[in-house]
């Protein structure tokens, strides 16, 4: 880290998000063609919008790279080498919390619950329910690195739990909840989070950097599935009242 | 138009804030960054705000609506195996576009020794996700429970993580996180919103929800069946 160039890797960014943008704008362009013949001035905000939110997240994922992702690491290894790990479980908290909130897709997910529900499920609530969700299970994965606890021992009751919720939830409840599984594992916690983890698993010995990075990832993933069920669950036993 | 990026960016600056602000604490009583790292980490806290802002607008005005277009006008057909064909290619191609599934490829190099080639780890990841679409468009059309397939396939990711390598299962269940980038989110979430309104007797929420959970499945499965074949 010798020279301030925050716009390194920026053309490698922007052609990475263009591709991804590329299968569904075909789609949408061969049936507009072919079936929905939207009026033209229609057709155009449309565009533009897709213009913009590429632009967008091109800027945001350079900024995480070039910004967030150095700053991770370098707390991660000074975090690796403190005397009293523990304290690694507190930060996990916060950092797991923050993060998520910071995370795009979530904002999505959670605007868009809001307007189908005709806002009977707040935004708020998915929005702090998986952040707090998050939370949990990146703290989790700290105490995880810090006593080198196996993943699969969290991670298989976590999947055994999540299939006995999915019994005892309403449906709206389970759909949003596993939506919520797949938009906490956004380039904030894939980024962010992840460099923090690797460089504490890194300056602590005897743990494998990689093998905890990916165990990270998983459990974020599971960490909403399971809060927003829960949360759903204790809602309706208290409507019940 | 110009008040509503103003509330979405009082939205961004308040999504964001906290998380610059811990680092900056973080790094001002526990840990000291070298200059050029803080200096940079502050201008991307800008930049991650600004892309934030420009991103969701344009996911309102452009993204939500050209997945809700698409969406609505599959059912029209009022063919079944053309609606699975779609929402199967839909899957398909958004997964093999995501960049961060070129980058867990990667990973799994790092695991194999190279052993997995790269377009055959991308391909069971796409068919995965685009299998998946598909099942999760069959089950909106015929009210199947989505607690059934989701019960399902958790079920089938547990039984075969006693078979697959031990060193498959943290990156196969990683493949499940990664795949549902923020690209893909509101393209397959407009997706199922507009599918669903157009049936009429399905309420759009419940059943418009679940795509993106239920596409996170396709890739666990796929990876594990891989290391499971391979191996």
């Amino acid at each position: 880290m010798t020279g301030i160039n925050p716009f390194e890797g920026f053309g490698g960014t922007i052609l990475t998000v263009l591709l991804s943008v590329i299968p569904i704008a075909v789609f949408f362009i061969v049936f507009q063609l072919a079936y929905l013949k939207l009026p033209f001035a229609y057709i155009s905000r449309i565009f533009v919008g897709v213009g913009l939110a590429l632009v967008g997240i091109a800027i945001f994922l350079q900024g995480v790279k070039g910004g967030f992702f150095p700053a991770g690491t370098e707390i991660g290894e000074a975090l690796g080498n403190i005397e009293s790990k523990w304290l690694l479980i507190p930060f996990g908290l916060l950092m797991g919390f923050l993060a998520t909130f910071g995370e795009p897709a979530v904002r999505v997910l959670s605007d868009q619950v809001e307007k189908a529900s005709a806002g009977s499920i707040k935004k708020s609530l998915v929005l702090y329910g998986i952040s707090i969700g998050v939370a949990l299970f990146v703290g989790l994965a700290m105490a995880r690195v810090v006593y080198g606890i196996p993943l699969n021992y969290i991670i298989i009751p976590g999947y055994i739990l999540a299939i006995i919720l999915v019994f005892f939830s309403d449906k709206t409840v389970i759909a949003i909840a596993f939506d919520g599984g797949g938009v906490a594992t956004g380039p904030m916690a894939v980024t962010f989070l992840l460099s923090v983890a690797v460089g504490i698993a890194a300056s602590i010995e005897g743990r494998d950097p990689v093998a905890d990075g990916f165990g990270l990832i998983a459990l974020i993933a599971l960490a909403p599935i399971l809060f927003l069920m829960i949360i759903g669950l204790f809602l309706k036993v208290k409507l019940k009242k | 138009m110009f008040r509503e990026l103003k509330s979405l960016a009082l939205e961004v600056i308040q999504a964001i804030l906290p998380i610059s602000l811990a680092i900056i604490v973080i790094n001002h009583f526990v840990i000291q960054m070298p200059t050029a790292v803080l200096v940079q980490f502050i201008f991307g806290a800008f930049m991650v705000m600004g892309g934030m802002i420009l991103f969701l607008f344009g996911v309102r005005i452009g993204i939500l609506p050209m997945g809700q277009a698409i969406g609505a006008e599959l059912p029209q057909r009022r063919s079944i195996p053309y609606i699975i064909a779609i929402a199967f290619l839909v899957g398909f191609s958004i997964t093999v576009a995501e960049p961060d599934v070129l980058v867990l490829s990667d990973q799994v190099d790092t695991v194999t020794g190279g052993e997995v080639p790269h377009f055959l780890l991308v391909a069971v990841i796409g068919i995965g996700v685009g299998f998946f679409m598909a099942v999760a468009i069959i089950r909106i059309i015929f009210g199947f429970p989505i607690a059934y397939l989701l019960a399902a396939g958790y079920a089938i990711i547990i039984v075969l993580s006693l078979f697959t390598p031990e060193q498959f299962v943290p990156v196969a269940f990683d493949a499940g996180g990664v795949t549902t980038g923020p690209v893909a989110v509101p393209v397959i979430l407009s997706l199922g919103t507009g599918f669903s309104s157009v049936l009429a007797e399905r309420s759009t929420i419940g059943e418009g929800f679940g795509l993106i959970g239920l596409a996170s499945i396709g890739p666990v499965i796929g990876v594990m069946l891989l290391g499971v074949i391979l191996y």
